[in-house]
């Protein structure tokens, strides 16, 4: 399993400044923070699937397909079961199907995914240095950037480790759906701690390997990637300011809410 | 100051008289140890775990006493200037320092950005950085891989990256602590030619090892014993203390030991010195006659394959792919026997642990059978499965998690449910086997890296299996464990449980497997005796599997010795 999401492609997408791509990431969530109606959602849908063909970045929402189906359709169910309102279409136990619940729960749901895809797309055109070199460009702490850059290397190291650890323990026999929930909560325990000692030993020779490289000893280190400020940086940039302005605007005039009541 | 002596030049890296106590240490972890290692010299510090290796080569870059804490007494100097209180990170232009743990020393999604990044950190120029990369790359064997993925590279390829990216820095030192315990043997050839080359060019090698053969070449050696220098001397003189390497948990070279139990000479530079040693010695053995040679073949495993007694465990063209993967096992048949002792070999990524995790169904086929004394696999219940067929992970910390020793081996007996006095029963059985009978009502955690693959083994033996599949039961356990834990599946394979054995080692192999199964991207390409494996000069290049040297050794004079004292005993018989 690759470790990273990226997915090296000749696009001007992948040639932002790593600022812009940051701000871009910003603008999307801005966006999709502001509506809340499925009709709103569609276009920055619609772009986010047009930017994911462009950028060749099909690959990683083929992997997490389930992930997006899966929020999606709980999404919506869930809220029909708490957002009540409106005259029931089908009668059913628990779920309240009516017209307002299912354009609430579609609007959620929506949203979530959107997110998701957002973060998706971000991940697939950005290396995790130029995603350092972006939150150090606006203002960041180099150490809290690399920070966050490393923990995207370590995630997938964990999910591996607990993958071996979940296998080790089925095979003494360990069945974790035994018991009531909680029950099965505390039944993660020889999971949780292999993999959490595990976390501690990788995490210090993490740290010691840092700095036998010298990590921290100048406090703006230099950077081998130059990012120099193109035209195409420019224009995503105003591109970037339209929408946000846009999507405040639909917030503003009242477009993007559900029709109150 | 040291310079005071007169000398010329002053060391490239100097303790003295250093003494570390770990913060909760029992004993000291170095006691009063001095050391040096001068310009352009290639030493070697070789002991047990827990000898004082690691400890002393992290007081050369600050690690120690700076990042793991403890009480720290003594001087060290790297080019005459002691360390006092410098940070690590700024000790990191002058010395610079390789970890056995290659996953956790790089940090990049590029080659190139590898190597940048110490480079980026000590503040240097850009065109600077762009200057040194390519010659950086060039020096590991790199050059061309600049836009690939760190994460794409095979091990050995890792580790020489970690190297690129510490010589970029162009250190007046660099120390390697155990840089290819993690590694196969084809990478661990890589890694060692690299070290080989990089002498010569100026820096100081400082190479923490616990196989002393790989260190033949260097300049001088430091033997440590419980945080104290036993010895030190050229290659020469201490590789052929047979001995005290032993009782220091180093393995001795191969060679040193054929010669000496031969009584024909001490201490041997390689294979063809040996040759040429013995050939003095013993004229009258002329050149290598044709194999397969004197020593008979005892009757091959297989034999039990072709018919006879019911097979534990049958594969049946067996293939599996991931979904949407490339096959990686291509219609696998094997037959393992009650008693075997098999041992599967291979590159990584050959197939062997897909295979071996096919047995005890933690992986489902996708096509062909796995076959438990006669049952399919896949109807059997997980109790009936470990009944028949127990897996030692190679990382026994990827199972310990229980308060106890005790604990943790009950674990899967309590799973099946198996009744108190049985469990007490057998955690007592299991304990005495694997010689922790002591250590019932210690913390898992505090138990050394020997003892903790040792309690593995005995969790996965309380659940009494027929068949116990060990992947890689020696890597990164000194010398002694290693052979305390291989005493103890040999006693086991004695009492009646057959062995499957995933590993690299081609001594272990040699003196304890009765059979070789090798793979091969994905396929078996031999199945069959060990001795006969051994002399399949064209199997063994093709696999980059090495013979261990004392068997390379003996095939140049027509037979085929299994281990050094074999071999030894057989030139005798020809003297």
């Amino acid at each position: 399993m690759p470790i990273f999401l990226y997915i090296e492609r000749p696009t001007f997408i992948h040639r932002l400044h790593p600022t812009v791509k940051v701000f871009a990431l910003f603008v999307m969530f801005w966006s999709v923070y502001w509506v809340d109606h499925p009709l709103a959602l569609l276009p920055l849908g619609l772009l986010m699937l047009a930017l994911a063909e462009f950028t060749g970045a099909w690959p990683n929402f083929y992997r997490l397909r389930w992930l997006f189906i899966l929020v999606i359709l709980t999404t919506t169910l869930a809220w029909m079961v708490f957002y009540r309102r409106g005259p029931a279409l089908i009668d059913l136990p628990l779920i309240h199907l009516s017209r307002a619940s299912l354009v609430f729960g579609l609007g959620r749901g929506l949203k979530l995914a959107e997110l998701l895809a957002t973060s998706v797309l971000f991940l697939s055109t950005t290396k995790v240095e130029e995603f350092t070199a972006g939150l150090a460009r606006l203002g960041v702490p180099y150490r809290l950037g690399f920070a966050i850059t490393l923990a995207f290397r370590l995630v997938p190291l964990f999910i591996d480790s607990a993958l071996t650890v979940v296998q080790a323990q089925n095979l003494r026999g360990y069945d974790f759906n035994r018991g009531g929930p909680l029950q099965r909560v505390k039944r993660y325990v020889p999971v949780v701690i292999p993999v959490f000692m595990g976390a501690l030993r990788k995490a210090n020779s993490m740290a010691m390997a840092l700095e036998a490289r010298g990590f921290g000893m100048s406090r703006r280190p230099t950077s081998f990637v130059e990012y120099p400020v193109e035209a195409s940086d420019v224009a995503a940039t105003v591109a970037l300011f339209a929408l946000g302005a846009a999507y405040f605007m639909i917030y503003y005039t009242g477009h993007g809410a559900i029709s109150p009541k | 100051m040291s310079l005071d002596g007169g000398e010329a030049t002053p060391h490239a890296a100097e303790l003295e008289d250093v003494s570390f106590t770990y913060t909760g240490g029992e004993r000291p972890a170095l006691g009063r140890v001095s050391f040096i290692a001068r310009p352009g010299e290639m030493v070697g510090v070789m002991g047990a775990s827990g000898a004082g290796k690691s400890t002393l080569a992290k007081c050369l870059n600050r690690i120690v006493p700076e990042f793991e804490g403890g009480t720290f007494t003594g001087v060290v100097r790297i080019g005459g200037q002691p360390l006092d209180s410098t940070r690590v990170c700024e000790v990191a232009p002058r010395v610079g320092m390789v970890f056995q743990d290659f996953e956790a020393q790089l940090f990049s999604t590029n080659v190139a950005h590898e190597v940048a990044f110490a480079m980026e950190q000590v503040g240097m120029e850009r065109e600077e950085m762009l200057r040194r990369i390519r010659p950086a790359l060039e020096a590991v064997g790199l050059a061309g891989f600049e836009r690939r993925d760190p994460t794409s590279l095979s091990g050995g390829e890792k580790q020489r990256l970690a190297i690129a990216s510490v010589l970029a820095l162009r250190p007046s030192v660099i120390v390697l602590d155990e840089p290819t315990t993690d590694l196969d043997p084809e990478g661990k050839a890589e890694v060692f030619a690299l070290i080989r080359s990089l002498r010569g060019q100026g820096f100081s090698l400082i190479v923490i090892e616990h196989e002393a053969e790989v260190l033949r070449d260097a300049d001088r050696l430091v033997l440590l014993r419980e945080g104290e220098t036993i010895a030190e001397g050229a290659p020469r003189d201490l590789m052929t203390r047979l001995d005290l390497l032993e009782e220091c948990g180093v393995h001795p070279p191969d060679l040193n030991r054929v010669l000496v139990k031969a009584g024909i000479a001490a201490h041997a530079a390689g294979l063809d010195d040996a040759e040429a040693m013995i050939r003095r010695a013993l004229p009258h053995l002329g050149a290598s006659p044709a194999l397969p040679g004197a020593v008979a073949d005892p009757p091959s495993m297989n034999a039990a394959d072709a018919g006879g007694a019911a097979p534990l465990a049958e594969v049946r063209a067996l293939s599996f792919n991931y979904p949407d993967g490339p096959p990686v096992l291509d219609s696998i048949d094997l037959r393992i026997a009650p008693g075997e002792f098999v041992a599967i070999i291979g590159q990584n990524g050959s197939g062997k642990t897909t295979l071996a995790k096919h047995v005890v169904g933690l992986l489902r086929p996708t096509a062909g059978v796995v076959m438990l004394n006669g049952r399919d696999r896949a109807a059997m219940r997980p109790a009936e499965t470990a009944a028949e067929a127990g897996y030692v992970f190679q990382n026994p910390d990827h199972q310990i998690f229980a308060a106890t020793v005790e604990d943790e081996v009950a674990f899967g007996p309590r799973n099946f449910d198996l009744a108190p006095g049985e469990i007490r029963r057998r955690c007592e059985e299991v304990l005495r086997a694997v010689g922790l009978q002591n250590a019932r009502a210690l913390d898992p955690f505090l138990l050394s890296k020997g003892e903790r693959q040792r309690l593995a083994v005995a969790s996965v033996l309380a659940l009494r299996p027929r068949l116990l599949i060990l992947d890689e039961p020696t890597t990164g356990l000194d010398y002694r464990e290693q052979r305390r834990m291989m005493a103890l599946v040999t006693e086991l394979n004695r009492d009646g449980i057959a062995i499957v054995m995933i590993t690299h080692t081609p001594w272990l192999v040699a003196e304890y497997a009765r059979r070789v199964v090798l793979m091969r991207r994905g396929r078996k390409l031999y199945d069959g005796g060990v001795r006969e494996f051994f002399t399949r000069a064209e199997l063994l290049a093709s696999s980059s599997f090495r013979a261990p040297e004392s068997t390379e050794l003996s095939r140049r004079f027509g037979t085929v010795a299994l281990t050094p004292d074999e071999f030894a005993a057989w030139l005798r018989a020809q003297g």
